[in-house]
């Protein structure tokens, strides 16, 4: 049957949980230069004054990916530790997490068939979501500041009563109910800017027949019931709403 | 006994869709006669609040307003009594982060030696820069059901 009301319905695409948009990761891993020493050589005396070949084979290009990954966690904690020894702060873990995450995320695109690093890819960024939601309460400033310096986002999960599966005829009946509350809501708009469009006249039909009043009165002999005050305070009214629309 | 016969009142804020008024969570302990245990039931009272001073999470103080002004909101923002994430210990006076006090760990930094680019608390800014930006936990984040062109719907799961 077909429906008279104009939605169509757009069922939303599958996001794999390991993807960086559904981790929260704005920024892939950082780049590193091979040519550089792993940790292990990195302050040796004897090894700036070596040979270029020296220099070349002790590079990370003749290492592991492992010792590469060394150097590029090394960096992030760098970027975000307390103290020079700190270790075990929420903000170097949280770091040492996104290095790892985001080198797993690289690996397993390559190597989409290879489920022993989807379930420790899981397992970590789950482990970082609990981590960033403790980190929020204990500390909020450090919480904001540690997504802004890696590129990270934040999003709750939802409320634990709302309906989890996507189907198409609940969807369809949201999409539905939107549509009348936008209709009703527009509808309250453009009654709205109708009264407001009959204000000034309204005013000014209002002075026009209190100073009738005041004059018959006065004519009659009645006590009166509407005084010069009255019309002032109406033509203040006016030149406030003049003033006002005219800023606009 | 409702929530709603006490004027002043303890609550946690959750996130809220209306505007100018916090939605404030609400728990006391109610007993069983049967069982004679208390148990934990929970209301929620819409607190009109026009600055927008209440985040979520935060502990406040509300008062019972004198008129309602509207059908759902009753009650008014008296105190923020602790801000989610940068609590004051009422004891000694001093800003605490999880379980400690923040002067302790400074100290603790400046003895080990400090990192360059470390975060620093006199420097940051204050919370909410980043509501809407990489902080989502502002507002109820829901399931996404419907793709909508030229919308990414940040809060959709």
């Amino acid at each position: 049957m077909k429906s008279p009301v104009p939605i169509k319905w757009v069922r939303p695409v599958k996001v794999p949980c390991t993807h960086p948009e559904k981790s929260g990761d704005l920024q892939p891993l950082k780049e590193i230069d091979l040519s550089r020493f792993p940790l292990e050589f990195r302050d040796s005396e004897e090894l700036k004054s070596a040979d270029d070949n020296v220099k070349r084979i002790l590079s990370l290009e003749f290492f592991n990916r492992k010792n590469t990954m060394e150097a590029l966690i090394n960096e992030y904690k760098d970027s975000v530790k307390r103290h020079i020894l700190d270790e075990e702060s929420p903000e170097v873990r949280v770091a040492v997490m996104t290095a790892y995450i985001r080198d797993m995320q690289r690996y397993l695109e390559l190597n989409p068939k290879n489920k022993l690093i989807k379930v420790r890819l899981k397992e970590s960024i789950d482990k970082r979501k609990k981590l960033l939601k403790n980190l929020r309460t204990w500390d909020y400033k450090c919480f904001e500041w540690i997504l802004e310096k890696l590129g990270l986002i934040y999003k709750p999960m939802p409320p634990i009563d709302v309906y989890r599966r996507v189907e198409r005829k609940r969807s369809l009946r949201m999409l539905t109910t939107k549509y009348c509350e936008d209709i009703v809501s527009k509808k309250f708009v453009e009654y709205k800017e109708i009264l407001e469009n009959q204000q000034e006249s309204f005013l000014e039909e209002k002075i026009k027949t209190l100073e009738w009043i005041m004059k018959e009165e006065k004519y009659c002999g009645v006590n009166p019931t509407v005084t010069p005050s009255d019309i002032e305070k109406t033509k203040e009214d006016l030149e406030n709403l003049k003033a006002s629309r005219s800023k606009k | 006994m409702s929530a709603r016969s006490l004027s002043l009142l303890l609550g946690k804020c959750v996130p809220s869709v209306k505007k100018n008024a916090a939605k404030v969570c609400v728990t006391r302990m109610e007993l069983d006669d049967n069982l004679l245990m208390y148990y934990r039931k929970v209301s929620y009272v819409y607190a009109h609040d026009p600055e927008a001073v209440c985040k979520t999470g935060d502990i406040v103080l509300i008062e019972e307003l004198p008129q309602k002004l509207s059908r759902l909101v009753t009650h008014g923002v008296r105190e923020i009594v602790f801000p989610l994430g940068d609590v004051v210990d009422p004891i000694t006076g001093q800003r605490v982060s999880g379980t400690r006090f923040r002067s302790e760990l400074e100290e603790e930094n400046t003895l080990y030696g400090e990192a360059p680019e470390r975060f620093r608390y006199d420097t940051a800014p204050p919370r909410g820069w980043q509501e809407g930006k990489k902080d989502f936990t502002d507002k109820d984040t829901y399931i996404k059901y419907h793709e909508i062109e030229g919308d990414d719907q940040p809060y959709g799961v």
